[in-house]
């Protein structure tokens, strides 16, 4: 389980300013890492180099498996139904007829869409349905690692119930290793085995918490002081 | 006196809805004098007796037979179509290769700008004397080079419009540059590529006739000037009238709603 599956060390980027600054962290076999920071601070830079969309001005990153990214906007291709939007992976890698609608069928329920959901256009489906399509879009190439950049914001908290028992039982069945950034923490810190808290921009890692073994109050006083701290220190609110 | 807030909001709601239907009603009314501006012009240039009236050429538009209309109609629709689908699909492969190519880039540039200041009249000359006064092929390649620039202009901008974090989100999951282009880089295209095709072939018809006009294979154009030379005063108006209605009704009945329906495309 101590297998390490994704690595980011000493990792510096900037655009037209710094935006991450020495970001080491590991994620480990089998676990949930939560990634938690203030607004605009470099949290889906960091996602972006983690699945190797973006390379880093230095430092550097391992993967030991395959990256499954969901990004914060859905990014769901708006012509095309949600069924082809989770079959676009299977079809890029060459899979045709009734082995990819297995596999569609299998993951989309597995989130839990039904096949009325699947035959929407994205601009027809809820919020929710349409997180879950860009999930299982991710899901059906079967990850070892997924990615998940804020994927509880836009959505009512039936939605936002409703994916997490879909994640909590896609990560029972098979343990797959994760990284949330989330600022949600209510919904974040109940799953997260273990949370980075980044500075303000340029990011840094201030603190990294293990939150094994604590109940949900302790977790979120923990977290929510960590952030208090370095907000308070870099004088934003 | 404060009115309770639901009342209020209400009533000024109503009084919104109420201003833009008095402004679509002016709206309306005044696309209806712009037809009666036309014909007021064209009826005080009859009495000087220079033009035939209206009612003249109403009568002669009505004497036309359909056998004698459709084929010059249909000739002037597969000028302007055909060459507009020349200049059209020369503009996907320029903008597809002005991608990657700088070349390419500079060259179509170019090209647009010297199209964009030659004149439909030149082009008509130069390839009517070359081609020669029977060929079919000067009205179509006289659309094709005149509407070049801006098909050209719109096709780059239309290919480049395509959102990256599309781009980037079929790249994570696998999607080869071809993949790339035929299911994100094209979609993206389309209502821009949909307004470009509007305007061009609107263009295209009425280049067309330009080029018609100078050999004797045909169409609405041809028409025109045949009339002209037999000093036929209503025949020239009644063919105008006709390539009116040709524009007119491809535009409002077919290109319009087609364009509005590629525009939701992307919602
Ligand atoms: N491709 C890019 N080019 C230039 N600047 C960028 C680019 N991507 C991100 N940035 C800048 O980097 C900074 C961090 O952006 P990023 O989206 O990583 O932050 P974030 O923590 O995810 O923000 P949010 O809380 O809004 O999700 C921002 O100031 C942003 O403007
Ligand atoms: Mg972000």
């Amino acid at each position: 389980m101590a297998r390490v599956m994704l690595d980011v060390s000493s990792v510096y980027k900037s655009f037209s300013e710094p935006v991450l600054v020495d970001i080491s962290l590991n994620l480990n076999g089998g676990e949930i890492l939560g990634v938690v920071g203030p607004n605009g601070c470099g949290k889906t830079t960091l996602l972006r180099i983690m699945a190797g969309l973006e390379l880093p001005d230095r430092g550097s990153v391992r993967r030991k498996g395959k990256v499954g990214i969901v990004f914060q906007e859905d990014r769901l291709l708006p012509w095309k139904t949600l069924w082809e939007n989770v079959a676009l992976g299977l079809k890029y890698h060459g899979m045709r007829g009734e082995e990819l609608a297995k596999r569609v069928r299998e993951y989309s329920s597995m989130v839990g869409l039904t096949d009325s959901d699947l035959s929407l256009h994205p601009r027809k489906a809820s919020g929710g349905t349409r997180r879950k399509a860009a999930l299982a879009r991710a899901l059906v190439l079967e990850p070892e690692i997924l990615l998940l950049d804020e994927p509880f914001t836009g959505l009512d908290v039936k939605a936002r119930t409703s994916l997490r028992e879909a994640l909590k039982w896609i990560w029972d069945e098979y343990g797959l290793s994760t990284v949330i950034v989330s600022h949600q923490l209510e919904e974040l810190l109940p799953l997260a085995d273990r949370v980075y808290v980044l500075t303000p921009k340029p990011a840094r890692v201030a603190k990294e918490i293990d939150l094994r073994g604590m109940d949900l109050e302790r977790r979120l006083e923990r977290v929510k002081e960590a952030l208090f701290h370095i907000l308070s220190r870099s004088g934003t609110e | 006196m404060v009115a309770p807030v639901g009342e209020r909001s209400g009533t000024m709601t109503q009084g919104r809805k109420e201003a833009g239907k008095g402004r679509e009603i002016a709206f309306r009314t005044g696309r209806i004098l712009a037809g009666l501006f036309v014909l007021a012009i064209w009826i005080s240039a009859s009495a000087t007796g220079m033009l035939p009236c209206p009612a003249e050429v109403l009568a002669y538009l009505l004497s036309m037979k359909l056998e004698d209309v459709a084929p010059q109609v249909l000739k002037t629709l597969y000028n302007s179509i055909t060459g507009f689908s020349l200049s059209f699909l020369a503009s996907m492969v320029l903008g597809l290769l002005s991608h990657k190519l700088s070349l390419v880039k500079g060259f179509s540039e170019a090209l647009s700008e010297i199209f964009n200041s030659t004149s439909a009249l030149v082009w008509s000359l130069v390839l009517v004397a070359t081609l020669g006064v029977l060929s079919p092929l000067p009205p179509i390649l006289v659309v094709a080079a005149v509407t070049l620039p801006h098909v050209l202009t719109a096709t780059v901008s239309a290919l480049s419009s395509a959102d990256p974090g599309l781009l980037e989100a079929v790249r994570s999951v696998g999607a080869k540059p071809s993949d790339e282009f035929f299911e994100v880089i094209l979609p993206s295209s389309v209502p821009l590529l949909a307004s470009a095709s509007r305007v061009g072939l609107g263009t295209a018809l009425r280049i067309s006739v330009v080029a018609e006009a100078f050999g004797s294979s045909g169409g609405v154009g041809y028409m025109i000037i045949r009339s002209y030379n037999l000093a036929d005063a209503s025949g020239v108006l009644a063919w105008s009238i006709v390539l009116i209605a040709l524009v007119l009704g491809l535009d409002q009945l077919i290109l319009k709603p087609l364009e509005r329906r590629a525009k939701r495309w992307l919602e």
